[in-house]
């Protein structure tokens, strides 16, 4: 038996007649190689480079035809962009990008094939396994039963719903034209309407941004609701379309393997202070992922926002400490249904975290606090030290006095996320009333930036973006402010729209970036 | 040993809390850094709202005289007592004001300011500026330390409110500590972020 795990995939034309010449030599093509046959190397996506390594992969080889002599033309184009881009995430998550190669041949290149394929090989010897563990996930094989719905129903409170429809007629969703109303959804699990089409959709279609609970006079908590309803079904085999082929729940089940120690602060810029002995975590988020991901596409860069926070801080002279090996926070794992994964990472991250020491963690994503802050403790995940959102951190230092802001000549919408309530939020909400007497900005409070965590993307998340950037565009404003990457993400997707894309686009940038931009000692 | 002698005088009117200030810097030095203090007060002939002013000294040997002809520290909350003892600070003297209520009308290089007032009124008590004052000088002077002043501070308000005069004597030791900051952000030319 041999140790690595070498996946190849094959394209059908041109290499193929390389790969079925040395088949026909009984050539020593090295035994550890599995051949996959594949219509076209532009057909792999990032995900399904990803997903092999993810299951076990240690090595994978996508080989196609040289450029130029592709069956559909651009296919060896695409390949490059897709093998570049997950290179690179392989590099963030420390496990070396030369695990993943591109190659091409002609249908005659047979030696070299042979060569490339040995070389590779050995390249794979060389590195040694990969650290990934995979997440093997067995399916409840018994139907749901009432009694199980029956129970998250009576968890959350359902029964108190008075139908009085004040939730679908403020649900994001239901106001971009879907067909969609929260009441029902639970009304139709109620009558025990548990395997219709209609209910999976609504399940996995849900935005679970809060608005119906914001507005229900019955505190009905909807979003945790579909949580639960959605790891029912996953675990029962009720899987969502997850959004980019799930690339991204993949990337944060690879997160729980104990041994990979992923390097996504490797590219941060120089003068940005740090201190190790820092009783202050700063706690970054998966940015540097997203921005590889979307690279060729939305060009996002989130990874900014990571940066200014750090600039702002280190403006107050606190010189935080970072996890060099920071992992995901679980967000999107929880909120897509897969709380078994969502419950290793966070155990990971809180004994990582735990045997430091630290007395705060500052993250500047609302995903990363209200996960952290929240949830951790809800699922009985102890975190020991307090967790706090950075605009907390820096009204507090604001109000120590001595600083203030240089006017920022542009007209702002500052757009409130989900996961961030300013209402909720002494703190942070004061930080953006002392904004407000000094900038043009206005506040827009929690409106659905049209997707959470990566599951459930359709045309109305679409219209829901649309009709948003077409209505800040019509009010004159010319910088939307975001204090959640994956609103930048998602909105950004909008305005790529080939058709209308022009009349969408606005600049946007993040409330700390526009911080960092402007703020001074007096 | 230099002995090192300084010479405060705090001044405003009547009602705002300038003699409780006074008294508490010379206190916390007395008491507990080790040192010793006088301290005199004085009202106008207006004693009620009118101008007024403490005057405190604080030394490490034995103080002859109380009485303060050129401070060493003039701290003002009142246009009138500015008006009155600015010339008689000394020329490397530091000057503290309440940036809403005084106007500086000399050019002064090294002077302090913090809107005390407005920072009371803020927290829900305008009679505090002068505890909001107290912290400021404690951070600014370094006259007396922070330990003793804020005891001092405990030990001298009225009871039921030590919790907020502690809360306001902290707001301006902090505001101290950020204009001390921002004045070597300026000095190092990195005033951004
Ligand atoms: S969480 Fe948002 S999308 Fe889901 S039902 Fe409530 S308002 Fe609608
Ligand atoms: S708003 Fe609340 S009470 Fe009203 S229908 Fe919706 S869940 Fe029921």
């Amino acid at each position: 038996m041999h140790k690595n795990n070498i996946i190849l995939y094959l394209c059908n034309w041109g290499p193929h007649v390389a790969f079925q010449d040395l088949l026909d030599k009984c050539a020593d093509i090295p035994h550890e190689i599995k051949m996959i046959r594949i219509p076209c190397t532009g057909r792999i996506s990032k995900t399904l480079l990803f997903k092999a390594f993810e299951i076990g992969a240690d090595g994978v080889a996508l080989v196609g035809c040289v450029a130029g002599t592709c069956r559909y033309g651009s296919g060896t184009n695409v390949a490059e962009k897709n093998v570049e881009d997950t290179r690179n995430i392989l590099d963030l998550l420390g496990i070396g990008k030369e695990r993943l190669e591109l190659a091409t041949f002609l249908p005659d290149d047979s030696n070299e094939l042979l060569e490339f394929l040995k070389r590779f090989s050995q390249n794979i010897q060389k590195i040694g396994k990969s650290p990934i563990v995979h997440q093997k996930i067995d399916f409840e094989k018994r139907l749901i039963s009432r009694e199980k719905i029956g129970s998250i129903l009576k968890k959350h409170n359902i029964y108190v719903c008075q139908d009085c429809g004040k939730c679908s007629s403020g649900c994001s969703l239901a106001l971009s034209g879907k067909t969609f109303s929260p009441r029902s959804v639970a009304n139709s699990l109620i009558a025990g309407d548990i395997y219709s089409e209609n209910v999976f959709k609504d399940i996995w279609s849900c935005l679970t941004c809060g608005k119906c609970y914001d507005i229900c006079p019955m505190a009905v908590n909807f979003p945790e609701f579909i949580r639960d309803i959605r790891e029912l079904f996953r675990t029962h085999g009720m899987s969502p379309r997850e959004t980019h082929g799930g690339f991204f729940q993949s990337l944060m089940r690879t997160m729980i393997s104990p041994d990979i120690k992923p390097l996504h602060w490797q590219y941060l810029p120089e003068g940005i202070r740090l201190n190790k002995e820092s009783k202050t975590l700063f706690f970054g988020g998966c940015s540097p992922y997203f921005d590889t991901f979307f690279r060729n596409h939305l060009t996002v860069s989130t990874f900014d926002i990571m940066v200014d926070s750090l600039k702002v801080l280190n403006f107050f002279d606190i010189e935080p400490a970072i996890l060099e090996n920071e992992r995901c926070c679980g967000h999107d794992l929880l909120w897509s249904g897969d709380l078994n994964s969502f419950l290793e990472l966070a155990k990971l991250n809180s004994n990582i975290i735990n045997s430091k020491g630290f007395d705060t963690i500052v993250t500047s994503c609302p995903e990363c606090l209200k996960t952290l802050l929240y949830d951790y403790p809800k699922y009985g995940i102890k975190l020991n030290p307090k967790v706090v959102h950075i605009y907390d951190l820096l009204e507090s230092e604001i109000d120590k006095g001595a600083v203030s802001f240089k006017k920022f000549d542009k007209k702002m919408l500052f757009k409130e996320a989900c996961r961030l309530d300013l209402g909720e939020n002494e703190q942070s909400k004061k930080l953006v009333e002392r904004f407000k007497k000094i900038q043009d900005i206005s506040v827009i409070p929690n409106e659905c930036c049209g997707n959470s965590s990566w599951v459930g993307c359709d045309a109305f998340s679409k219209a829901l973006q649309t009709k948003q950037l077409k209505q800040a565009r019509n009010m004159g404003f010319d910088l939307i402010v975001t204090s959640c990457p994956k609103c930048q993400i998602h909105l950004k997707c909008a305005m790529e729209d080939v058709f209308i894309g022009k009349e969408l686009e606005i600049e946007m940038m993040d409330l700390t970036s526009v911080i960092a931009k402007t703020i001074f000692w007096t | 040993m230099n002995n090192l002698k300084k010479e405060i005088i705090i001044t405003g009117f009547g009602g705002q809390g300038i003699i409780l200030a006074g008294k508490i810097v010379g206190m916390a030095s007395a008491l507990y850094d080790n040192k010793e203090s006088t301290f005199v007060q004085s009202y106008g002939p207006e004693s009620r709202g009118g101008f007024c002013s403490a005057q405190v000294v604080i030394s490490d040997k034995t103080i002859d005289y109380p009485y303060i002809k050129k401070p060493d520290i003039l701290v003002c909350m009142s246009q009138g007592g500015y008006d009155k003892f600015i010339y008689n600070l000394k020329e490397d003297g530091t000057l503290i004001i309440d940036s809403d209520l005084v106007k500086s009308n000399i050019q002064r290089e090294e002077y302090f300011s913090i809107p005390a007032t407005r920072i009371a009124e803020e927290m829900g008590r305008k009679m505090m500026a002068n505890i909001i004052m107290v912290g400021f000088v404690t951070s600014v002077t370094h006259v007396v330390s922070l330990e003793a002043a804020k005891k001092t501070v405990l030990e001298s308000v009225p009871k039921g409110t030590e919790k907020l005069n502690t809360e306001a004597f902290i707001k301006g030791y902090d505001y101290g500590m950020a204009t001390l900051k921002s004045r070597e952000k300026k000095a190092s030319g990195n005033i951004g972020a």
